[in-house]
């Protein structure tokens, strides 16, 4: 296959001289997916549970006093903070996605493998969990000082803590793999955590959690957009400075080392970019699931290519896309009711997942 | 996280409970209760034994049977609760709960047979309680003020959990130690609850029997009666449950006394609510993460709205629970809402801003009609609300009027609510 070629040229020469892959096509296609970025990004200003004509719609972007004002409101405050998080966190969930799976060399790694979401959910879970455990549990006194906190700061707060305990860990841990088990363990502790908060919390409290893991993207105001946004922007462009160290990688540790990568550096980095983006997003919309899987493999077989300077762009592009989508979908457009996000994400993340499967199983036959 | 094992054990346990279900379903109708044709009826009194008592039996058994006799001269009716019906026969009666959680395909039948007298034949899947009871658990806070209506509070032994409670008369026994705590729903501490012996276990199903209490308890051979009271969308529906507590115990009367005088209470308050001019706008709940859960307009808060002589602004809906709305949607109908009631977890206007700053845009939010209905809750987060407020229907109907119509209620303090400042 060409793309293979492309990167064993690439290992040849060295990680700073990559050739770049025979472009051809995949640049119209990106192209493409761009221009379908703009169009279900208009489709999710336009569609709501609220009817508002085209035109009004258009007037209101363009600043005109609609027929009632209330759809100017509708449109400026809720359905455009909404459609920039689904774009943001789609794009932060798909690289964050591609950076572990090519990190830990497993196709079904996700943003979430260090313990990122488990941090997050930690955070909130002592948050709306705490009250009426803070005197039966002195164990869980620090949910006292939580309470006053916000879902996000929790969130936020809680994600961080997980992530500075895995770079530390990081930095005494030789391999990959035994950084993917120490993800998975946090993940079990936390976990073990937010049951036990959940067993001794009220019915209210705990619905306010589960909701919580449904996911959402319309929970962000434009105040929260001031965080979010320049968060996210970051640790894309962290991303992809990245882009190169991780082609190394994907030879494995051992020979990108030997081509002069600093393995334990760039691993640092990576981390920190995938953590920082994967972490906004659970603080502000939820435990997304299934994006950060589903749309690297996705790119990888629409591109052809495994390079990560075509797959960047593509990825954060088509996860864009794909959040948009599952959120408009999620939307019901003409009807009041609304769908569960993570619900919709699954019912089209799990069917690609599983496509993906058989499509290897049968390469590799 | 779950441990996959339990999850399979569960879903497992699940299956044989569905399956036990549709069984005993079966079973009922296959063999219908045979009830004696001379009791129970209104319409072909018997002629009274010489020992007919003028009371049901509230201590102690019967000592010589006589089947000629009623033993339950006192009896409840059903007026306004749709989830439970009751048969009277001379020493037997049958309660049944058609309702037990939504969605149900199952009800559950209870023989209740007063001490020293037989057991009726031919009930074979129906549990047979003798009464009066003398001994209760309960598995939810709001079970507990139809003992402190009924002057039941002795009965008491286990309540599921402390920390909840906010009836000052069960706080009191278990300041001095006479309850014990059981845990609520699946977790339920099944050897404790064996080793309390109480008669009766009193809680409530949800359909799912990885959270219900009530498969585990009858699995241990425990009395398990299901309370499913909160199916009610009428208020007073609700509060009448009250009866099905009172039959456990043969207090029919009492409960009769209570219910009616509550009932006139709510039908004095509703016809003054009605005098008013204007019916102001009222929306009600708080979003979370842009999804509403907006009451349905046949749920229990949209009657109390309604009876409160305010116009609840998806009074026009059909649906008994709460709606999953958008915030988009609220916003368009409700922006210019006089009202806005129930806010969830709130304590201020401020917390309201702290979560989403677009709450700000109702004009309710800026005139300040914000009420919540947190004014009672304790310091572990139990809402008495949800507790007496539900056995007393008219005090938070009251309330409402009161913060609709203040004119109406002037010296009215609100007691369930408060205005969020």
């Amino acid at each position: 296959m060409e793309t293979t070629r492309g990167t064993s040229i690439t290992a040849a020469t060295g990680a700073t001289e990559q050739a770049w892959p025979r472009l051809g096509l995949r640049v119209v296609v990106l192209a493409g997916l761009l221009a379908g970025l703009i169009t279900v990004f208009l489709l999710s200003l336009m569609l709501g549970s609220v009817r508002i004509p085209l035109a009004e719609v258009l007037r209101i972007l363009l600043g005109g006093q609609p027929e009632r004002a209330t759809w100017a409101t509708i449109v400026l405050n809720f359905r455009l903070p909404r459609a920039l998080t689904a774009t943001l966190a789609g794009a932060a969930l798909a690289v964050s996605g591609l950076q572990m799976q090519t990190l830990f060399r497993n196709p079904l790694a996700d943003p979430f493998v260090l313990g990122i979401s488990s941090g997050a959910s930690l955070g909130v879970a002592l948050v709306v969990l705490s009250v009426g455990i803070a005197a039966s549990a002195p164990l869980l006194a620090v949910a006292g000082l939580l309470s006053n906190i916000s879902l996000v700061l929790a969130a936020c707060l809680g994600s961080a803590a997980v992530l500075l305990l895995v770079l530390l860990l990081a930095r005494h841990v030789q391999s990959s793999v035994s950084l993917l088990i120490l993800g998975i363990m946090i993940g079990y502790l936390t976990g073990a955590i937010v049951s036990l908060l959940l067993y001794f919390s009220i019915v209210e409290r705990i619905q306010a959690y589960l909701m919580w893991t449904f996911g959402s993207f319309g929970g962000v105001t434009w105040s929260q957009m001031h965080v979010l946004a320049p968060t996210i922007l970051i640790g894309l462009g962290l991303a992809f400075t990245l882009s190169k160290s991780l082609n190394a990688l994907l030879l494995g540790e051992a020979y990108a080392h030997s081509m002069g990568l600093p393995v334990r550096v760039a691993r640092f980095w990576i981390i920190v970019s995938a953590s920082m983006l994967a972490g906004a997003v659970t603080a502000f919309c939820g435990p997304i699931a299934f994006l950060g899987i589903a749309v690297p493999h996705f790119c990888r077989n629409l591109f052809a290519t495994s390079d990560h300077r075509v797959l960047m762009p593509a990825v954060m592009v088509m996860g864009a896309i794909c959040a948009i989508s599952a959120d408009l979908i999620a939307q019901m457009p003409g009807r009041d009711t609304v769908l569960p996000l993570n619900a919709v994400m699954a019912l089209i993340g799990a069917p690609v997942v599983l496509w993906i499967i058989l499509r290897r199983a049968r390469l590799y036959r | 996280m779950k441990n996959p094992i339990v999850l399979v054990m569960g879903r497992l346990l699940a299956l044989l409970i569905v399956a036990a279900m549709l069984i005993s379903a079966c079973g009922e109708t296959a063999t219908p209760p045979t009830a004696s044709p001379e009791s129970g009826t209104d319409i072909l009194p018997s002629p009274p034994a010489a020992d007919q008592p003028a009371a049901n039996l509230t201590e102690g058994c019967v000592q010589d049977y006589d089947p000629a006799v009623d033993y339950f001269p006192e009896k409840v009716s059903i007026d306004y609760a749709a989830g439970w019906t009751i048969d009277y026969f001379n020493n037997y009666k049958v309660v049944t709960v058609v309702n037990p959680w939504r969605d149900a395909e199952t009800t559950f039948e209870y023989v209740l047979v007063q001490c020293g007298t037989p057991a009726p034949e031919g009930f074979v899947d129906a549990q047979v309680i003798e009464v009066p009871i003398n001994t209760i658990a309960t598995m939810s806070t709001t079970h507990l003020p139809h003992l402190t209506a009924l002057d039941l509070t002795d009965a008491l032994v286990a309540i599921d959990n402390f920390a909840f409670v906010n009836t000052p008369e069960i706080i009191d026994l278990i300041e001095a130690g006479k309850l014990a705590e059981i845990g609520s729903g699946a977790a339920v501490n099944v050897e404790r609850v064996i080793d309390l012996e109480p008669d009766v276990v009193m809680t409530y199903g949800v359909g799912n029997p990885q959270n219900d209490a009530h498969p585990i308890l009858l699995e241990a051979g425990l009395k398990v009666v299901l309370n499913s009271e909160y199916m009610e969308p009428s208020p007073l529906g609700r509060a009448e449950w009250l009866k099905f507590t009172a039959t456990l115990f043969n207090v029919e009367a009492a409960a009769q006394t209570v219910f009616a005088d509550m009932v006139a209470q709510y039908d004095e308050l509703v016809a003054l609510a009605q005098r008013a001019e204007q019916r102001p706008t009222v929306f009600a709940n708080t979003p979370f993460q842009g999804t509403w859960f907006m009451p349905g307009g046949r749920s229990y808060p949209a009657r109390l709205l309604a009876d409160a002589g305010a116009t609840y602004l998806w009074a026009d809906d059909d649906t008994m629970g709460s709606q999953q709305l958008s915030f988009e949607v609220v916003f368009d109908r409700a922006v210019n809402a006089d009202f806005w009631v129930n806010t969830g977890t709130w304590t201020s206007r401020a917390d309201a801003l702290a979560e989403d700053e677009r709450f700000a845009e109702f004009a309710a939010f800026q005139s300040g009609r914000m009420y919540n209905n947190n004014a009672r809750v304790n310091e572990h987060g139990g809402n008495d609300y949800w507790e007496s407020g539900v056995t007393n229907p008219h005090l938070v109907l009251a309330d409402l009027i009161a913060i609709f119509h203040p004119d109406l209620l002037p010296e009215h303090e609100l007691y369930f609510y408060q205005q969020l400042p």
